[in-house]
């Protein structure tokens, strides 16, 4: 969930990409690090093993723009794809607050993919969370590589719900796409975040209720009928 | 879970003069509250030299969580706190409730007994303090609009030209 900062006049919001091992999640942050102004990320850190398999996480501090007087930060995360480091991925999707499913386009991937999607929603049950109420968006990844399902047919694997969330076709590591993921999910959260706060301050300028004026009207109404 | 609070001017005050008094009674020379996503509440003092403190926020939450778990799977219910000793620098992590925990940083210049004892008194008034946040939650008004969003474009603006 977002944290507000009124004393650095900073908004906080984490995003987690999820997906199946070696789908390009790391290489999505790689490539973001890659184009972002130095006076716009941090650090990228990847807590990963001798082959430079994702371990615990890739973790990757941004800034983005201001709205009114609040700057909006952004923290992006990656979870280790395979299937045994499903208590980590648990302890990733801690406090988040939009996710980017990256998909594999690899017509043999299409397995994992769904495993991988199945295995987020039971993660996010566990924290009370749905992809019906948290932003998400989809991402068909390796869509450079050979042999690779339609775009469609990934649609309508990962995306055929009630609510059908915006998919894009990338290439994490030409950058094709990276960033209309990021935008787009990062803005969806902030529309969530933004449609949130407004509504509750309507609910908080509704005159409340006299929980006796009904009580009050009762007693006459039933004096009325005697 | 917790409502995510919201850091106040008022609040961040409060938390910054109990950062400072922890400092100046333990003797350790930096000390950040985070909350279990990694996020940064509240800092005080010298980090080490070119840390850079949103990372190590990052790291320490997920390691404490991590910790925390492992505990809990060989079946041990109490996990409160977790020290990391160096050669130089020591690390404490001290939680003060389910979603927020207190890192401090020391060298040779003290104890870990001083600092322990000091980081438990610390993370309990923390802890008091983020319930104090949680409760005026629902009273903050919205920082911004969904016109105001709209206004204000792209939100990454360091796009870069299509391949």
């Amino acid at each position: 969930m977002a944290i507000i900062n009124y004393a650095n006049k900073e908004v906080q919001f984490k995003i987690v990409y999820y997906g199946p091992a070696l789908c390009g999640k790391t290489t999505n942050l790689a490539y973001i690090h890659s184009q972002i102004t130095e006076s716009n990320k941090g650090q990228l850190v990847s807590l990963a093993t001798a082959a430079d398999r994702t371990l615990f996480f890739d973790f990757l501090p941004l800034n983005a723009i201001a709205i009114r007087t609040f700057k909006t930060k952004f923290q992006l995360y990656t979870v280790p794809g395979q299937v045994i480091y499903n208590a980590t991925r648990q302890l990733v999707l801690r406090s988040v607050d939009g996710v980017v499913f990256v998909a594999d386009s690899q017509w043999d991937k299409m397995e994992e993919n769904i495993e991988s999607f199945r295995n987020l929603e039971e993660n996010l049950a566990r924290q009370g969370l749905s992809l019906d109420t948290i932003p998400y968006v989809l991402q068909l990844n390796k869509r450079d590589m050979p042999n690779v399902a339609p775009a469609h047919y990934l649609d309508f694997l990962l995306n055929d719900r009630s609510l059908r969330v915006p998919s894009f076709e990338c290439s994490a590591t030409t950058g094709q796409g990276v960033f209309d993921t990021l935008n787009t999910v990062s803005r969806l959260l902030l529309v969530k975040f933004a449609r949130e706060a407004e509504a509750a301050a309507t609910v908080r300028a509704r005159p409340t209720p006299n929980p006796m004026a009904g009580i009050a009207a009762g007693v006459r109404d039933h004096q009325t009928l005697r | 879970m917790s409502p995510t609070p919201i850091v106040t001017l008022a609040a961040a005050e409060k938390l910054l003069k109990t950062l400072e008094e922890f400092l100046d009674k333990s003797e350790a020379f930096f000390a950040l509250v985070i909350d279990r996503g990694g996020t940064i509440l509240s800092q005080t003092g010298r980090p080490p030299d070119g840390a850079d403190i949103t990372v190590l926020a990052a790291l320490a939450a997920g390691s404490f969580a991590a910790t925390r778990e492992l505990a809990t799977r060989v079946g041990e219910s109490e996990f409160n706190a977790l020290y990391q000793q160096g050669s130089h620098f020591h690390i404490l992590m001290n939680a003060a409730d389910d979603d927020t925990m207190l890192v401090t940083i020391f060298g040779k210049q003290t104890t870990i007994g001083l600092v322990r004892f000091y980081a438990a008194r610390t993370a309990e008034q923390i802890a008091i303090q983020m319930q104090e946040l949680r409760a005026g939650v629902s009273d903050a008004p919205p920082i911004f609009t969904e016109a105001d969003l709209n206004a204000a474009g792209q939100v990454f603006e360091d796009i870069p030209p299509k391949p």
